[in-house]
């Protein structure tokens, strides 16, 4: 492996690792541990392992076929099989960008105390402002190492000495003794905030424009392997915090205020304002990615010319289109939606609209004549397969559940 | 000899100008019907409407007349002879047509030219 590659590779580990976690982590995590100990830790190293497979699947398309996933799966099987996951891929963006801003505005209210409607507009102009004026490579790296602050949740875990013997029994799915739909609602909530429906498409985007040819296969299997498994143990690590700060103290987490309290054991004077930087950093890394990711989808879909590496002047409407998303979603936390309901929402949704986003990039990922001998092997296949009936099962309960759940 | 399907190869494929800026994508492909000779391609056509059209003929009419109340585009649909396809690979249709000149980018000119313009300034 030469020098370019060895840093690639370190890179896609610590983006991995800093991009990871988002909004629709920490709330799912924090709910889990709250209320139902370590006992969901296996919904989360369930999703872990999925997304896995389906990044490497996603990144090693793009490295051999030089294509991003919307820009192949509209040329392959057309417009008319396009068009609905296309459709369920721009709604899941907007809610996920929504809920990132929403992440942003709150943490910014712990710290002013202001409500967060009030930061929404500032928001999304510094989210935007970030975007028009960077190129690929240095919202990539930054974003990521400001989001490796996110390991203070690791630092906390670690210091609260977790019980092994709990944790481990959490990784086996087990019966709650108490709120079922709740307990369901929330491994769906963490199932749809790990697997994220809009990531796999993004990835391949991302690999397009860092210019991965086919001889970044190995190096995309140790990005998606460690970047993810690394990143899915911040994850982790909050779920076991909530569990041992939230649990005890009978809190369950219905408002992100509640959820603040998590490193106030660990780190005593400074742990309010660690969170709330966690969140804030951990948000805008997610919100960028989102916006960037609904803008790559929109001009691949229509063709547009399209590269966060150009200027705003050379692909108007790939700029335009985050543009729009970012203001119009803040719209969402201006009008003062909370923030956490929305999350837990989003969260369903994603859920939800997996078989429609995932079916076509299966689909794909074993089209001999464009990916040769990198189309899917049996193993990723039965990967395939398996996430194929659990999205379907998703699709089917998750919309009783939020009903049920109070979500 | 090198095979292409019209609708698994072309339909649908990336379209870009000589200068590979990326212009569209190919929205619509047209048949000319010749009498006592064999079917030709004649054209490729490119613009939303086309796209619509091909999931329900009524909203393509539908958008049509919504098109006469938003006067950016010139024409709807921008028919492309064939003779004027440079190569066709499978990924990619090159014209041999400038796209800033073309309808196909009528929409990114006037965005560029009354909003892009007026933003903040980009170091890229």
């Amino acid at each position: 492996m030469n020098m370019r590659k060895a840093t690639q590779l370190a890179l896609g580990i610590v983006t991995g690792v800093g991009g990871f976690f988002d909004i629709g982590n920490l709330a799912t995590s924090a709910q889990a541990g709250a209320s139902f100990r370590f006992q969901l830790l296996w919904a989360l190293a369930l999703g872990t392992i999925l997304v896995i497979f389906l990044v490497e699947m996603s990144g090693r398309f793009a490295a051999v076929t030089r294509k991003a996933l919307p820009d192949a799966i509209r040329e392959h099987f057309g417009f008319s099989f396009w068009l609905v996951p296309f459709l369920v891929l721009t709604v899941v963006h907007f809610l996920v960008l929504a809920s990132e801003i929403g992440g942003i505005c709150f943490a910014l209210h712990l710290v002013t105390g202001l409500p967060p409607a009030v930061w929404a507009l500032p928001v999304a102009i510094l989210t935007w402002l970030f975007l028009w004026r960077s190129i690929f490579s240095t919202i990539e790296n930054s974003t990521s190492l400001l989001g490796l602050l996110t390991l203070g949740f690791v630092v906390a875990a670690v210091q609260h000495h977790p019980p092994s013997g709990e944790l481990l029994a959490g990784m086996l799915p087990s019966l709650p003794h108490h709120d079922p739909a709740k307990y369901w609602l929330i491994a769906v909530g963490i199932l749809g905030s790990v697997i994220a429906p809009y990531l796999f498409y993004f990835y391949s985007s991302g690999a397009v424009e860092d210019k991965w040819d086919p001889s970044y296969v190995g190096v995309n299997r140790g990005i998606a392997f460690l970047g993810m498994g690394f990143g899915s143990l911040i994850a982790f690590a909050a779920i076991v915090v909530a569990a041992l700060v939230l649990a005890p103290r009978g809190i369950e987490v219905n408002d992100y205020h509640q959820a603040a309290m998590m490193l106030t054991d660990a780190f005593p004077f400074w742990g309010f304002i660690l969170f709330a930087a966690i969140m804030a950093i951990a948000c805008l890394g997610a919100g960028i990615e989102v916006s960037l990711s609904m803008a790559y989808t929109t001009a691949q879909t229509f063709g547009w010319n399209w590269g966060e590496d150009l200027n705003p002047r050379e692909d108007a409407r790939f700029c335009l289109t985050y543009t729009g998303a970012i203001f119009l979603s803040s719209l969402l936390i201006l009008f003062g939606i909370d923030p956490l309901k929305l999350t837990i929402f989003t969260m369903a949704i994603s859920a939800f609209v997996l078989p429609f986003v995932a079916i076509p990039f299966l689909l794909i990922m074993n089209d001999r004549k464009l990916l040769k001998e990198h189309a899917n092997g049996w193993i990723s296949n039965s990967v395939a397969a398996f996430l194929l009936v659990l999205s379907i099962v998703l699709a089917v309960v998750t919309i009783p559940l939020v009903f049920l759940g109070g979500g | 000899m090198k095979r292409l399907d019209l609708v698994r190869d072309i339909l649908d494929t990336q379209v870009t100008d000589r200068e590979e800026t990326k212009m569209g994508r190919v929205d619509g492909l047209v048949l000319e019907l010749r009498e006592g000779q064999p079917p030709r391609v004649v054209a490729i056509e490119m613009g939303f409407v086309v796209l619509v059209r091909r999931l329900h003929p009524r909203l393509g009419d539908w958008f049509l007349r919504l098109r006469r109340r938003v006067k950016v585009r010139k024409q709807a649909c921008y028919s492309v002879p064939w003779s004027r396809v440079l190569d066709v690979t499978p990924f990619c249709v090159t014209l041999d047509v400038e796209a800033a000149e073309t309808p196909a980018f009528d929409w990114e000119c006037w965005l560029r030219d009354h909003i892009v313009a007026h933003l903040p300034g980009v170091a890229k």
